[in-house]
């Protein structure tokens, strides 16, 4: 997956983003390097405020950094008006939520739909939608709003709605936080199935039992990584390696 | 995103709390309705001025004695207003062409064992052939595009001549009803009938007439009449001089102005009225031209509308913070709504037009709900205003485009403020 001629869809060179809180200035990121590729499964971990969020957020064209350089596939955004990460946002990224943020007035077909209306071109948005359903396994659900679907359900219709627009990269935060452990799993394998085909996914979580699912995991402290693990061909990223580093 | 989607997004929007929608909408419903009956108003008051144009001649200066209002009854001012003032007239100012005179009286009739109590009529011969302008009546089914032809108001037997006026001749034209009731299928020409203790012989019967007074001011039955000449009801009615009311026709319309001052300078110098130190004139008589009769009544129209205008801006504003309130508070129940959309790709002018579609759309039902009340209280309206208001079509586009401009006005802001949110914060809002 890592070959010459292929560019990261993510690239970062001293990402720095710094909050203003009153009078003082606190360093939310200092200093981040990263190159996803095409296809490749990255996790994130870190303690609280470590600046995993504000990383995802940034990853995520939703904030711009206070410095550093953001390539998002091949594209510098750091410059970009607030118009211009939106249609980024619509074009590349999915982005799929710990709380799954469905709108609950909306069917799960209308909620996958969302992201088709903001595209300048129309175009058959409800077909599609039930295409990206169906692929997520929930064909027979379409018309059923948020609050009649159980968590699980919801975070497919979620994964669809960011699957909708045939995004490269998918960001997920926490997507498993929610859902008990049997549900979790159905989703990380569905990630994984998303990965194979090529997408590439950055998620952040909290729990060793997801880590393994992905080909490399960073560790954040304090605005920085601090260890990179890769999953070696026939075995994981455990916290047994990241114990021994 | 499309306007389709926009609107589906409005109206999940607005259906969501649709009793708070609702109560939203009453500002503008109540600004809109206003704006609708404001301009029924003119609209009516232009419908009646133009009625008024048609049928009172430009060329007539009404003259009337002046009256005050005391006790509960109009006490004359000053000279009366007499018949030889109305004769007078045209041979002594040069811009009066002719006159007519009119006098109004009570007085029993009686015919054999018939005996009728009724409103008789003294006036000249050029008053019958104008019975259009003067009494604003009508022969029965007359096509409104024709000119009336002076003969067309005689049924049967003819109108009195100016001889016959001056001479203080008896003989009276009778309204048709009056004429029936009288003498029944009698034939009423030639007849002599009693009119309180005079005999005055029957030489006309006039058509059955219709009133095409809009203004309803006119409300005894045009059929029921009796016309005398005015120098036989003074004569027969009356021991001291009565005031007349005298229509003057005037040679040059264009010169109607100058034509009032002639007359009016006449009448002081006939009722010996001087003067006062302020070089004020304190007349006993009015003069009325067609164009005073309009000027007032634009005048109350006016006046009205204003007062609506000014109801009508109040409950708009009203309106409008009523929904820009409503927005405010929508905006941030929906916070969360707005982040989740931020993130799938909705650019700050892709939230501020679902926010504002929003707002234009609770201003615009309210603004077809101001329709449907405004169209209801035009007869109410028109009753405060002498029975003068017409629904103008044309005004329901405009009121309806104010209702949905107060959408825009005070939904811009909550808009605005929605696409400045920040997506992370918006995200993470509970």
């Amino acid at each position: 997956m890592n070959n010459e001629s292929d560019y990261p869809v993510i690239y970062t060179e001293a990402l720095t983003r710094t909050y203003k809180i009153g009078s003082n200035q606190v360093a939310a990121l200092r200093g981040i390097d990263l190159s996803i590729y095409r296809g490749e499964f990255v996790a994130l971990m870190g303690a609280s405020g470590s600046g995993k969020s504000t990383l995802l957020h940034l990853l995520g064209c939703l904030d711009n950094p206070t410095s550093g350089k953001y390539l998002l596939e091949n594209q510098d955004v750091s410059t970009l008006s607030a118009g211009q990460l939106a249609n980024l946002r619509n074009q590349h990224i999915g982005f799929v939520f710990q709380s799954f943020n469905l709108l609950p007035q909306m069917t799960a077909l209308n909620n996958v739909a969302l992201p088709l209306q903001y595209r300048q071109q129309a175009n058959d948005s409800k077909a599609r939608a039930m295409e990206v359903l169906k692929r997520v396994g929930l064909a027979e659900r379409i018309h059923h709003l948020p609050n009649e679907l159980s968590g699980g359900e919801c975070q497919r219709v979620a994964i669809a709605r960011a699957l909708v627009v045939d995004p490269g990269i998918l960001l997920a935060d926490e997507p498993t936080g929610n859902l008990d452990s049997h549900t979790g799993i159905e989703i990380m394998q569905l990630l994984v199935e998303l990965s194979e085909e090529g997408r590439s996914i950055f998620m952040v979580t909290h729990d060793w039992q997801l880590v393994r699912f992905a080909h490399r995991c960073l560790f954040m402290r304090d605005g920085q990584f601090v260890q990179s693990l890769n999953a070696y061909p026939g075995a994981h990223c455990t916290r047994r390696q990241y114990e021994r580093n | 995103m499309s306007v389709i989607n926009l609107f589906h997004t409005a109206i999940q929007g607005v259906s969501g709390n649709k009793l708070r929608a609702v109560l939203t909408m009453l500002g503008v419903v109540i600004g809109v309705a206003s704006v609708i009956t404001m301009l029924s108003l003119g609209n009516g008051a232009r419908a009646a001025v133009e009625a008024t144009f048609r049928h009172l001649g430009s060329d007539h200066v009404m003259i009337s004695a002046k009256q005050i209002y005391e006790n509960g009854e109009y006490i004359p001012v000053g000279s009366t207003l007499t018949y030889l003032d109305g004769l007078l007239l045209p041979v002594r100012v040069e811009q009066v062409k002719k006159v007519d005179l009119s006098l109004r009286a009570h007085a029993r009739l009686r015919y054999g064992r018939v005996a009728l109590e009724m409103n008789i009529s003294g006036v000249t011969a050029g008053y019958i052939e104008n019975l259009l302008s003067q009494a604003k009546v009508v022969p029965l089914g007359w096509d409104d595009n024709h000119p009336i032809e002076p003969s067309a108001y005689l049924a049967w037997g003819r109108s009195f001549t100016a001889t016959e006026v001056l001479e203080g001749a008896k003989v009276c034209v009778l309204g048709i009803r009056t004429a029936q009731d009288l003498f029944a299928w009698e034939n009423p020409i030639g007849a002599k009938i009693r009119v309180g203790r005079w005999s005055c012989q029957v030489i006309g019967v006039l058509k059955e007439l219709e009133s095409i007074d809009t203004e309803g001011q006119f409300t005894s039955n045009p059929n029921e009449a009796l016309f005398l000449p005015i120098s036989t009801l003074i004569q027969m009615h009356y021991e001291d001089e009565p005031s007349v009311s005298i229509t003057a026709y005037v040679r040059d319309e264009t010169q109607m102005e100058a034509a009032k001052q002639e007359i009016a300078a006449f009448l002081r110098q006939r009722h010996g009225i001087q003067p006062n130190i302020d070089g004020q004139f304190n007349d006993d008589f009015t003069l009325v031209t067609r164009k005073d009769v309009l000027g007032s009544q634009q005048e109350a129209a006016r006046t009205f509308s204003l007062l609506l205008a000014t109801m009508a801006t109040v409950s708009l504003i009203v309106g409008g913070i009523g929904i820009m309130n409503v927005m405010l508070v929508s905006v941030t129940e929906r916070t969360r709504e707005i982040g989740v959309r931020m993130a799938v790709g909705a650019r700050p002018r892709d939230i501020v037009a679902q926010f504002l579609f929003e707002a234009v759309l609770i201003s615009s039902l309210g603004g077809l709900l101001g329709i449907v009340l405004g169209a209801l209280s035009i007869p109410m309206a028109a009753r405060l205003n002498q029975g003068i208001a017409l629904l103008d079509p044309g005004s329901l586009p405009l009121s309806l485009g104010v209702g949905m401009l107060t959408g825009v006005i005070f939904g811009l802001y909550p808009a605005v403020r929605a696409a400045r949110l920040n997506s992370i914060e918006a995200l993470r809002y509970e």
